[in-house]
């Protein structure tokens, strides 16, 4: 397996070089040579396969206890006093620099040796513009092949705004490239309907493939039926020129929506980062769900078709080539958060194929064939319970599972309630036996709580995967955490005074109100109810998790059989206590975590995530954290890995994140060995 | 502090065990152990109707009952809760076993209430006088 994936990956790249050799037509019809990973970090996910996989290798279990830091990088993005602010920051690193775009969008060029400032292009994005936090997972790259090797933006740093723009600046000067859209700048508002400031956001790095750049964007969750278009759009690299749009409710609208019209609203959206497939010309897409979350018996049936799908677009022309669905009729908020990673894998005759693995909520772990779509595994069938929905004929009698592997653990029973001391385990235990539970996949209730396992925040969200090629060993982060949640019947929603996000601003009512133990309260208007949403199911008073520790974990998998290589809890108790009271406890405990890790061909695991604000590196082979650095704040981002003058550099962003409560900062921090 | 060398000075050692500062502390924690068995034995008894585990209502009646012999400062209170914390141990390792996290709620918290017992073993007398 080991030598089948490396060979059947060098062929992959000869093929992607003779095809671009060849080609003298623009890169928006052909596969062109993509940058390699290395001293580079060239793309979002590390290789244009999102791999996450660094074949640096100074760094080893032997020497990594040596680390020190490099440098400390301020983006100068500071939260104004009420803002939400989840930075979430995964640079790329080019050459001799750093590129990234802070919380607000601000883009930055940064010495990858030292972290001083290039040259920095604000776009001015208001906080007004701020949806659930401010967040930029990612920039893109492109290098144009039809302008000339000294022309300004040869080479162009993309990124997609909260503010719905797509922005485009010169990788060397970061000066805005007057050949894109309007004067750098195109304006993803354009077909969507109504600005309202903060419902149509982009978070994710956009995906570039054959010259064309594809971006969807975040819907806040939960505010109307009526909500912006989950519509996907393909953006000429070089013109911003709209190349195509895929909108599932409108095939009309590929070429964008006629005066006054909008692209079909309230569609699946697409807020996770997508990953290129240059040599099929496909995009990959994780779809989400369409608004609203937790109510489906009006949904039309093409947002039930690609609901909580992979769908893979043709680069060319946005035409659905594909698509995998991981939840029927989703009324649990799994909306796909990871972006996919590509790999080789045996297919039906053994033989290698091009194939994506997707991670999901749930804790499913797909790999599915490039080409088609189809599972390179068996798909087993979970029972949908139907006891206590509002809507039992629009559940779905049976959803699909990875027989392959999943992250998903048995279901909850009492005696998993916790709490610090036999009062409030007790608490829990009485919520646990009030609420409605029948194990995986129970039903969204009005009549009383009930528990969803895992929650919306995962197994696998946004940190995604990360796959060692050569060795075949996949690594997942995962979360482990149940929500209560309960649907509010729409006169109690009016009486609490919960407010869509387009509610007068002068209004005295909150917009999303607070709960007991930390729950939000969505209108989710034009539904039959409103949703409360108790995330990691906080008891009452005291903000101690219901469920007992670990609520997170980190996992190595065999990529050849699927089975568990290494399983350990992820984070340690030190931040964390009743009442938000650190306990400064070094015990491991596994803690709930966002962003994900890097592998290393020196055979090591790098990974902040956790809210313990630790980053740690761990030995691949054992599971065992052979290092460990305290950030100034949150690490819930991915980190980098790169070589500048023959030493290797290991980059956490760790500025903090509002809803994992780890935070406010603007720090990247760098580390390598003592020279 | 003030008030036990007051009450020794008045009453000689064996009365200062059962009056002024112990007794304070024996009033203190019996009303700490009260307001705890309280909850747990409401709590407890919610949770039995509920279909639930039958450990917090009965950990509660030991509770109330402790507190009632602590404000007494009977012996018999540290009798009494020893019986209760060992069988709060027992049920714990039936329940999750050798789960450190799990056992953070069921021992803890008990363990504490032991230990404070036994803090003011002086003002507990082994039968009425």
């Amino acid at each position: 397996m080991t030598n089948t994936l490396r060979v059947s990956l060098l062929a992959a790249m000869a093929a992607a070089l003779t095809t671009s050799a060849f080609a003298q037509e623009p890169a928006v019809k052909h596969a062109a040579p993509q940058p390699e990973v290395g001293a580079d970090w060239p793309f979002y996910g590390g290789d244009e396969n999102a791999t996450r996989y660094s074949p640096l290798s100074q760094i080893t279990p032997e020497n990594v206890g040596k680390l020190e830091r490099a440098f400390v990088l301020h983006t100068g993005d500071m939260p104004s006093p009420n803002a939400r602010y989840s930075p979430e920051t995964t640079p790329l690193k080019v050459g001799r620099s750093l590129i990234m775009c802070s919380a607000k969008n601000v883009l930055i060029s940064a010495d990858a040796t030292n972290g001083k400032e290039n040259w920095r292009y604000d776009p001015g994005v208001p906080d007004a513009a701020i949806p659930h936090a401010a967040a930029c997972r990612g920039v893109a790259t492109y290098t144009a092949p039809e302008l000339a090797e000294d022309a300004a933006c040869k080479t162009r740093v993309i990124e997609a705004t909260l503010d719905a723009r797509l922005i485009a600046v010169d990788l060397k000067t970061g000066q805005p490239c007057q050949d894109f859209g309007t004067v750098g700048q195109v304006d993803l508002w354009n077909g969507i309907g109504k600005r309202v400031p903060g419902w149509y956001a982009v978070t994710a790095p956009p995906t570039v493939v054959r010259g064309v750049v594809v971006t969807g964007a975040q819907v806040k969750d939960g505010q109307d039926e009526d909500a912006p278009s989950g519509v996907m759009r393909g953006f000429n690299a070089v013109t911003g020129e709209l190349a195509w749009a895929w909108d599932m409710g409108n095939p009309a609208n590929k070429h964008g929506p006629a005066e006054g019209e909008t692209y079909t609203r309230g569609t699946p959206n697409n807020w996770a980062a997508g990953v290129a497939d240059e040599k099929l010309g496909l995009v990959y897409i994780p779809t989400g769900n369409s608004s609203i979350d937790y109510y489906g018996s009006n949904r039309k049936d093409y947002e039930a078709k690609y609901s909580t799908s992979l769908v893979a677009l043709d680069a060319a022309t946005g035409d659905v080539a594909w698509h995998f669905q991981t939840i029927r009729h989703d009324v649990w908020d799994y909306d796909l958060g990871s972006q996919g990673t590509l790999i080789d894998f045996p297919g039906p005759d053994g033989k290698p194929v091009p194939a994506i693995v997707l991670p999901t909520k749930q804790g499913d772990i797909y790999i599915l064939d490039r080409a088609t779509g189809k599972p390179l595994h068996g798909i087993g069938e979970a029972k949908g319970h139907k006891k206590g929905s509002v809507e039992p004929d629009f559940i779905a009698d049976t959803q699909p599972t990875s027989l392959w592997h999943t992250l998903r653990k048995e279901p909850l029973e009492e005696s998993d309630m916790w709490g610090f001391t036999p009062i409030d385990q007790m608490m829990c235990r009485i919520q646990f036996r009030s609420a409605n539970y029948e194990g995986y996949l129970t039903p969204p209730s009005a009549d009383k709580p009930w528990i969803q396992y895992p929650g919306y925040n995962g197994g696998s969200d946004w940190g995604s995967v990360a796959i060692d090629p050569v060795n075949g060993i996949l690594i997942a982060n995962y979360n482990d955490i149940p929500n209560l949640n309960q649907l509010i019947e729409r006169p109690v929603a009016e009486k609490m005074g919960v407010r869509p996000i387009y509610a007068p601003k002068t209004d005295a009512a909150p917009k999303s109100t607070g709960g007991e133990g930390g729950a939000s309260v969505y209108p989710q208007i034009n539904a039959p109810y409103a949703i409360k949403v108790n995330s990691g199911w906080r008891n009452w008073g005291t903000g101690v998790p219901c469920s007992a520790p670990p609520y997170g974990g980190i996992r190595a998998v065999d990529m050849k059989t699927g089975k568990t290589l290494w399983d350990e809890p992820l984070g340690t108790a030190r931040r964390n206590g009743p009442f938000g009271i650190p306990s400064y406890l070094p015990f491991t405990i596994g803690l709930p975590n966002n962003g994900g890790s890097v592998v290393t061909a020196g055979g090591l695991i790098f990974i902040g995530a956790a809210t313990d604000n630790l980053f740690r590196a761990i030995n691949i082979k054992t599971g065992e954290v052979l290092w460990q650095d305290v950030l100034p704040n949150g690490g819930q981002a991915n980190p980098i890995t790169y070589e500048v003058d023959g030493q290797q550099y290991v980059l956490m962003a760790a500025s903090g994140h509002a809803f994992m409560e780890t935070g406010r900062g603007d720090e990247l921090v760098a580390y390598r060995l003592p020279k | 502090m003030t008030l036990t060398r007051n009450a020794a000075f008045a009453d000689g050692p064996a009365a200062a065990r059962r009056g002024g500062g112990w007794r304070l502390a024996a009033i203190l924690l019996s009303i700490v152990l009260a307001l705890f068995g309280i909850v747990l034995f409401g709590g407890g008894i919610w949770l039995i109707a509920l279909g639930g585990s039958w450990y917090y209502g009965l950990a509660g009646a030991g509770l109330l009952a402790t507190a009632y012999l602590v404000l007494r400062q009977r012996m018999a209170a540290l009798q009494l809760y020893l019986v209760v914390w060992v069988l709060t141990v027992v049920w714990a390792f039936w329940e999750v076993g050798l789960n450190f996290w799990a056992q953070v709620p069921r021992l803890v918290a008990p363990t504490v209430v032991l230990v404070l017992i036994l803090a003011i073993l002086p003002a507990l007398r082994p039968r009425r006088t």
